[in-house]
């Protein structure tokens, strides 16, 4: 009889054993996918900095040189880039004239304007989604 | 059984991990990441806020956002330290009736407990919708220094969030665990956990019976941090630019918040790299036109930037092993806890101290919220039947051709496993072959450790490489080897035991390890150079065996080409240059490649002919 008992404890917990195993590996493989899913944040985290400086580039660019064939070439690279964001599934995130949300947005300076309080007055970054998730929110200036 | 939650309360922030098929494991939380900022806010619509939400607009509502809590939980307002924090904390707060301390979020006053309590709530939440259980109990922990006031504290905000608190666990408790470093009596470990705001010193001792750790050292700074270090980057580059270009940054916002960037992406590559690029262009601009920052900074100069935190914190290790009446060669173990022990410097200075490695390999933001879990697994039972397996600590292998050490089970595979491979004779008409069983993670045989070696013969006369002999290795649960060697074409097998083989001290494993470590390049080498001969071993070989099969099928003249490659590559063979040896391998073989392309055009050719006197008849 203690066999018996003995026997089916061990029975049972190969089986056990088994089921965890497989469902680990159903686990895993829906970790996998999600992994997948933004497997190229980080990456596009990356070339947003780089974006970054361009979009500072081209607000910084003096009135006379706005219509030189040249920066047109150069500006126009980057909407490759913002093509390129685009087809990864990477949405900006809109700021201006809406109201705060830090669902989306950073708060990085309260400004006196004459918006309406809570108003964002200027986009200082900005914001991105991929795949529905914010992966860097907006920096912005919000009116008193 | 339901799930009891590992919870790592922290100061700036906080983690939840749970058990999952024996391990712990960090959970995300909503916004997809794996710490949750521990702040709190109420927004002028009256809409709590907690975590990274809160952060985000920490600046357009300072009075009503609630950070570091953890620095009041539990305490009397007359505490020196409150009274320190008063000043560097942006929100209200006063002392309660009952000679605690209350502070102000919205029109309502709270306990810190109850601010705490949103905090937990949150991380509740967000590890149900993960796990999709509902969750009931928590282990919470706690610095080692917190009195029986801010312990009591710590459960009551587990209460108020409506979990139910097992227990209210020692940080560096929390982090030994997770490091299974309790097990073994007789311990004293050291943890040093550098975060974000706080600096706290541990030290831990298992000598009275193992599971049992006793705290019988706690040291610190509460106001010395990564933050810190940020800060002393940031300072440089504003220095540097103004010494550059004579535009001081720190007036302009905008420009401050890039340079803050900048200055903590610089320190997280310097974890990795030797030097890093700060790269702001267009950073300010004046009269002449915009200004960019360049500069590089290196490792050296950052080390030395913040020399003086890293001193502070090992003095304060020293002052606690003085305070516990330890020296540093008392301590057993180390362990480093916090986003800060990456910087190298750091881990060096801890190293240096004590004159031995630390623990270190699982991320130190995630190591205490791990070792809750596991404190929650053990109180909950799911660690009771878990069937303890073990791994191979290094790997195991046979002698293959030019002594070479082949791998077949890798270190760190767990066992009972089984691993089968074919191998082959290397020289023409060999009728036995020596298995000999090798450990270690050297690549040449000679260098690791013998375990033990047989001979399996009776193999038939055959070409070399003809014959399948299986070899196959089995780890049997009590870490016992069995090799075994069978001839598929006989059928004949041989095979060996080897006992004890698993279980070598821990000096003896360590020792061959960093001995791999310390050999690494010039064993890649030495390896790459047999490789390269039996290459071109092989080559000559084949060559022979097809120019003897075809016969007078391929051209006298392109043979005697073959023959004189085939012997200068044999001159080469036997000296150690291995680009040479590479060169004229290829020579070699892009002739025989012609001449086993005439040989494949001539048989075609024949063949026609065949046919066609076929055809004929």
């Amino acid at each position: 009889m203690d066999k018996k008992k003995k026997k089916d404890e061990y029975l049972e917990n190969w089986k056990r054993e088994r089921a965890s195993f497989l469902n680990y590996k159903r686990e895993e493989g829906e970790r996998i996918d999600k992994v997948i899913k933004f497997a190229n944040q980080s990456l596009i985290l990356e070339i947003l900095n780089i974006l970054d400086n361009i979009y500072i580039a081209e607000e910084k660019l003096p009135k006379d040189l706005e219509e030189n064939e040249w920066v047109k070439g150069i500006l126009n690279t980057k909407n490759q880039i913002l093509e390129f964001l685009k087809n990864q599934r990477v949405e900006q995130i809109d700021c201006l004239k809406k109201e705060f949300d830090p669902n989306f947005h950073e708060a990085v300076e309260m400004v006196e304007s004459n918006s309406k309080s809570g108003i964002i007055i200027k986009e200082i970054k900005k914001g991105y989604i991929l795949n529905g998730r914010v992966i860097r929110p907006a920096k912005v200036k919000i009116a008193k | 059984m339901a799930k009891i939650l590992g919870i790592d309360l922290g100061t700036t922030f906080s983690a939840t991990a749970i058990i999952e098929n024996n391990e712990p494991k960090i959970i995300e939380n909503r916004e997809g990441t794996r710490t949750t900022p521990s702040v709190v806010a109420l927004t002028k619509n009256n809409e709590r806020l907690v975590g990274v939400t809160a952060k985000r607009q920490q600046i357009t509502n300072p009075q009503n956002t609630i950070s570091s809590i953890k620095r009041l939980l539990g305490r009397r307002f007359s505490d020196k330290e409150i009274q320190n924090d008063k000043k560097l904390l942006p929100y209200e707060f006063k002392e309660a009736s009952d000679g605690g301390v209350e502070v102000k979020m919205g029109d309502k006053w709270h306990k810190p407990a109850e601010i705490s309590a949103m905090i937990l709530q949150k991380l509740k939440q967000d590890a149900e919708e993960k796990i999709g259980e509902k969750i009931t109990q928590a282990v919470i922990t706690c610095p080692a220094y917190f009195d029986d006031s801010q312990r009591k504290a710590t459960k009551i905000a587990g209460e108020i969030a409506g979990l139910d608190v097992k227990m209210v666990l020692n940080e560096p408790t929390a982090a030994a665990l997770t490091y299974g470093l309790t097990k073994t009596k007789g311990q004293q470990i050291l943890v040093y956990d550098f975060g974000g705001g706080t600096f706290d010193v541990s030290i831990l001792d298992v000598t009275k019976d193992p599971d049992t750790v006793e705290v019988i050292g706690v040291g610190g700074d509460t106001h010395l941090g990564g933050d810190d270090f940020d800060q002393k980057i940031m300072n440089w580059i504003i220095e540097e630019f103004k010494k550059d270009q004579g535009i001081d940054l720190s007036k302009d916002q905008l420009a401050l918040q890039r340079v803050k960037e900048s200055a903590e992406k610089a320190k997280i590559e310097l974890s990795t790299t030797l030097e890093t690029e700060i790269n702001i262009p267009f950073v300010t601009s004046d009269s002449s036109g915009p200004k960019h920052l360049f500069f590089k900074l290196s490792r050296a100069q950052f080390q030395d930037l913040v020399k003086e935190y890293i001193e502070k914190s090992i003095k304060l290790v020293e002052e606690t092993l003085k305070g516990a009446k330890l020296k540093p060669k008392d301590i057993e173990e180390i362990v480093l806890v916090g986003g800060q022990t990456r910087t190298p410097a750091i881990q060096e200075a801890v190293k240096n101290l004590f004159g031995k490695e630390t623990n270190k390999s699982i991320n130190p933001d995630e190591v205490v919220a791990m070792g809750a879990a596991i404190q929650a697994g053990i109180m909950g039972g799911d660690a009771k039947e878990v069937l303890l397996l073990d791994a191979t600590p290094l790997s195991l292998g046979i002698e293959t051709l030019g002594s070479v050490n082949t791998v077949l089970i890798p270190k760190n595979t767990i066992y009972p496993v089984n691993k089968t491979q074919i191998f082959s004779t290397a020289a023409e008409g060999q009728t036995s072959v020596e298995v000999h069983v090798l450990q270690g993670e050297r690549p040449m045989a000679s260098d690791n450790k013998t375990l033990g070696r047989f001979m399996l013969d009776g193999i038939p006369l055959a070409p070399r490489g003809v014959p399948q002999i299986e070899v196959s290795f089995d780890v049997d649960s009590n870490g016992i080897l069995n090799v075994s060697a069978k001839d598929k074409a006989t059928g004949k097998s041989q095979s060996i035991r080897v006992e004890g083989s698993i279980g070598m001290s821990k000096d003896e494993i360590e020792k061959m390890k960093q001995e791999a470590q310390i050999h690494e390049q010039e064993d890649k080498k030495k390896k790459e150079l047999i490789e390269a001969k039996n290459l071109a071993d092989n080559l000559i070989y084949s060559w022979e065996k097809t120019s003897k099969d075809a016969g007078d099928k391929i051209d006298e003249n392109l043979k005697k080409q073959v023959e004189e490659k085939i012997d200068e590559l044999k001159k080469v063979k036997d000296k150690d240059n291995i680009e040479e040896l590479k060169s004229k391998t290829n020579d070699l073989s892009q002739i025989i490649q012609k001449a086993g392309a005439e040989l494949y055009k001539k048989t075609k050719d024949d063949k026609d002919t065949e046919e066609g006197e076929y055809k004929k008849k």
